[in-house]
């Protein structure tokens, strides 16, 4: 599929240069955050979709794109933006496939964040 | 010049991380916030951070509520605001400045663009401390004058000035605590010939009687 990549290595290059010398790795530190972070917010977003709490969709989807903008994963941000703005809007009508859309996005960078610390 | 503190408040924790890093790699000692209410309680207290980089949408207190508790703090350097905010529309922005941001950067954080508003933070905060440590010296200065501008009773034989507490002093006792003003003593013309050379004659008259005795 073309479009934006799954991870802007612009974004993951500069992040990897904002580790001082002698420092923990602020990129490994960030991936793991996101690694933990998202997969709680993503459940928190189905729960909300559910129930059809708007605010609680809207809440959510913020999170995400903040956490997705920060480690340049492009796809999935588009995915919490349009879920953001439906939030938003209050309208949930097509909000339960975005969600689907959502985790399969995740899975990709998921597994893309793993190459990644595997080569280093 | 000690860095200036930076106060990163975000509830997202990949966000809050990657800004307080930005910071920390421009040389800004960087606390942290997890949410609004743990970011007013480190502005209000009794050292609180320079710059504060609050993020518009938090639990709890928002990134403007914040900021209107900021700015009903009034103490003389107000700690310095940067809404951060992924909303980039033009409304938003306004509402947030207007509600006393002093500025904002959209998210995810372009690092040269967030370093280089924070330094003009951190530039306006020093103007703002040198102003106001000018201000206070100025006001010292001001209270010394005032204390010489009143109407001063004074002794019209010995020249003793009756202070506050009803006392008489001598004339140098009462400028030295009421000005910055010291003395040192000397003596004009007119009365070196009226008291220092009789004195000095006087001096010399007796040593010429003490020789003439001790010859005989």
């Amino acid at each position: 599929m073309a479009g934006p990549p799954v991870l802007d290595d612009a974004v993951i290059a500069s992040l990897r240069q904002l580790t001082p010398p002698g420092e923990p790795d602020v990129l490994a530190e960030v991936l793991r955050l996101f690694l933990s972070e998202v997969p709680r917010r993503m459940e928190l977003l189905r729960i909300a979709c559910a129930a059809g709490n708007i605010e609680g969709v809207y809440r959510s989807a913020h999170s995400l794109q903040g956490s997705a903008g920060n480690i340049g994963a492009m796809r999935l941000l588009a995915v919490c933006k349009k879920l953001n703005d439906l939030g938003r809007a209050g309208d949930l009508t097509h909000s339960a496939s975005l969600v689907d859309a959502l985790g399969a996005e995740y899975r990709r960078v998921e597994a893309e964040i793993h190459r990644l610390i595997t080569d280093g | 010049m000690i860095p200036l503190q930076v106060l990163v408040a975000d509830d997202e924790p990949v966000s809050r991380t990657v800004v307080g890093a930005m910071l920390k790699k421009a040389g800004y000692p960087v606390i942290f916030a997890n949410d609004g209410e743990q970011a007013w309680q480190k502005i209000d207290s009794h050292d609180p951070p320079a710059i504060a980089l609050l993020d518009w949408e938090m639990p709890g207190l928002q990134g403007p509520e914040v900021v209107q508790k900021i700015r009903d703090r009034k103490v003389q350097t107000p700690t310095y605001v940067i809404l951060l905010t992924s909303r980039d529309s033009s409304a938003d922005i306004v509402e947030g400045l207007r509600a006393g941001a002093d500025d904002y950067v959209t998210k995810p954080a372009n690092e040269d663009e967030l370093v280089a508003r924070v330094n003009v933070g951190a530039r306006v905060v020093q103007l703002q401390t040198a102003l106001a440590d000018r201000v206070t010296s100025l006001e010292e200065a001001l209270a010394n004058v005032k204390a010489l501008q009143t109407l001063l009773p004074m002794c019209a034989y010995c020249k003793s000035i009756r202070n506050d507490q009803n006392y008489w002093e001598k004339v140098e006792t009462y400028f030295t605590q009421h000005s910055n003003v010291s003395f040192t003593h000397s003596y004009c013309p007119a009365c070196y010939e009226h008291y220092v050379r009789p004195e000095l004659e006087a001096l010399e008259g007796a040593r010429a009687a003490q020789e003439r005795h001790n010859r005989r």
